[in-house]
């Protein structure tokens, strides 16, 4: 089903959702990213954020588990009822995807009360290669800005009820991929993991782990313990971890796993285009580009596997 | 999936070598040989510990003071209570070893998981052909479960190799692959089990190569960092594969050119 709102009336379709949910959108400042916004006037909507909108779900310092008198307690993770207005369909994806490796009522209870609303994005830069990575349709209601309209698409009930009251479009249009400007021309990389073309790419590799920070669909994490003042009580939370760093495949003993940035490179690169794809049948990349445009580095990873396989045919 | 681990009382603990005990713990669940859990000490912190035994009516986690939380266990007592969350992760293949001959290898405390696995077959000798086991220690001060091992030396066909004790007189000085070329094992309609340092368990599987054994008779249960343990984390990941969920044991010829290639860029030894 597809609905039409008038584009002048989406700071009204905004804010009606505003009074009713807590409404996490794209603010400006100082960096780009999504943060729960009061006003339609604070949403910014002509970029791609730089943060990811994964911290909603996956929280920083979240705490799991509370242990007092010998007792632990499980948290439930739940959020008020929240709309994620403005997400584009990296985003929208990365979300996809990250339904399909968190199994913890932390997040699915967080998850349950959240409603997606997407938007076409008309801005992507010289990073974005969205079109590369077998995106999906996925939202609850889509705006698609057409003439002096936004055509919604809906995907969901629970989208459904958002916009009820608008008019049904007649004749559905089809929505177009953004534009994009960069491309990954191989997802089958399998057999290059040896090539010696991603030693240059490590070498440059600071180890800073800014790309799995910015990955939307970075999901691995840490939990630790921290004691209350008497000792005995305390919490066990949820951190960030990033396979970029040493002491993440670091066992009791000292032994790492993957101890050189070159067996940490490649798992960064294979894991989001080629492994997960061997399990879930698509690449765990969504091509939004914030692993190459936040790398102080400037590494860029995609024109790596580009070279792979121009160098194979 | 839940975070939420169950306390559970200690029965009794004994000392082997001042950096290995073995835990007895009150505990109903059964896990399947081969499988882990996840033990707690709240305020420090939870680490994965093979499953050291197969009975109803405890558990036992033969552990070695190693890092942050198993320091911590080593200060409890008899009857204090220890959090566990589990089991987790696939065992032995039970159901493709019955009716065969076993080769049960392992190192250091990679006896424990091998352990819950002679355990089982203890329970259920009809459902295996000849057994062959081959422990691996430093010395004869590292012996763990040296009892046990007493008693098994009657069941099965047991050999112990010391890597690095000249003086003993009771076992074989060795690397266990000396002393599964010196004490060797039937190769026909067997499956190997293995259980140890990567290194050990790489001479071992060569050692069992020659002898005729394919990459696919062989299992080898791995060690990773697993904090979620029902694959979410991604600390355990090998390639494609969870430890956690995948594993911990693993077919060779399934996990090896995994491990190859993780290892082709790691540093070189």
């Amino acid at each position: 089903m597809q609905k039409i709102l008038p584009k002048k009336d989406l700071p009204k379709f905004a804010e009606s959702l505003i009074k009713k949910y807590q409404v996490i959108a794209p603010v400006k400042a100082p960096n780009t990213k999504f943060r729960k916004v009061n006003s339609f006037n604070e949403i910014y909507l002509d970029a791609v954020t730089q943060a990811p909108v994964k911290s909603r779900f996956i929280v920083e310092n979240e705490t799991l588990l509370e242990f007092k008198n010998g007792k632990t307690t499980e948290s439930e993770g739940e959020i008020p009822k929240t709309i994620l207005f403005g997400m584009r369909k990296c985003d929208l994806n990365a979300i996809q995807i990250m339904d399909k490796v968190m199994f913890d009522k932390q997040y699915i209870n967080k998850r349950k009360n959240t409603i997606l609303v997407g938007l076409f994005c008309e801005n992507p830069d010289k990073f974005c290669f969205c079109n590369s990575m077998q995106l999906e349709d996925f939202y609850d209601i889509f705006l698609y800005p057409k003439g002096k309209n936004f055509i919604i698409s809906v995907g969901s009930k629970k989208g459904e009820a958002l916009v009820k009251n608008l008019p049904t479009l007649e004749k559905e249009i089809k929505i177009p991929n953004p534009k994009n400007y960069k491309k990954l021309e191989n997802l089958e990389i399998a057999e290059n993991y040896r090539s010696k073309i991603w030693e240059s790419d490590a070498n440059k590799c600071l180890s800073c782990s800014a790309c799995t920070v910015y990955c939307p669909t970075c999901n691995c994490f840490d939990m630790k313990d921290e004691l209350d003042t008497d000792l005995k009580s305390g919490t066990r939370k949820r951190f960030q971890a990033s396979c970029m760093l040493k002491s993440f495949s670091t066992v009791a003993g000292g032994k790492s796993y993957r101890d050189s940035r070159l067996s940490r490179f490649k798992h960064f690169v294979y894991h989001k285009v080629s492994y997960f794809k061997k399990t879930h049948n698509r690449p765990m990349c969504v091509g939004c580009g914030r692993c190459l445009r936040v790398c102080p580095a400037k590494i860029d990873w995609v024109e790596t596997i580009n070279k792979l396989s121009k160098s194979k045919s | 999936m839940s975070y939420q681990p169950i306390p559970h009382k200690i029965i009794s603990i004994k000392n082997y070598t001042p950096d290995v005990k073995l835990f007895k713990i009150k505990c109903s669940t059964n896990p399947a040989p081969g499988t882990f859990v996840e033990v707690s000490v709240p305020g420090i912190g939870e680490c994965p510990l093979a499953s050291c035994s197969h009975d109803k009516n405890y558990l036992e986690l033969l552990t070695r003071n190693a890092g942050n939380v198993t320091s911590k266990m080593f200060n409890l007592k008899k009857n204090d209570s220890i959090f566990i969350r589990g089991p987790f992760g696939k065992g032995f293949p039970i159901e493709d070893l019955k009716n065969k001959n076993l080769i049960l290898i392992a190192g250091g405390t990679g006896i424990a998981p091998i352990t819950s696995m002679i355990n089982y077959i203890e329970q259920n000798k009809s459902q295996f052909k000849k057994i062959f086991i081959y422990f691996g220690f430093r010395d004869e001060k590292n012996i763990l479960l040296a009892e046990r091992i007493k008693k098994w030396e009657k069941e099965f066909e047991l050999h112990i190799g010391l890597s690095n004790d000249p003086n003993s007189h009771e076992y074989e000085k060795g690397f266990i692959n000396e002393i599964m070329e010196k004490h060797k094992p039937t190769t026909k309609d067997t499956i190997a089990l293995l259980c140890g340092p990567e290194a050990m368990m790489d001479c071992a599987t060569e050692e069992l190569r020659k002898l005729g054994i394919k990459n696919s008779q062989i299992y080898w249960s791995l060690e990773r960092r697993m904090e979620c343990a029902f694959g979410s984390c991604g600390r355990c990941q090998i390639q494609d594969l969870y430890v956690c969920k995948d594993g911990p044991i693993f077919r060779y010829d399934k996990i090896k050119s995994r491990l190859d290639n993780e290892n082709s860029s790691n540093k070189k030894k």
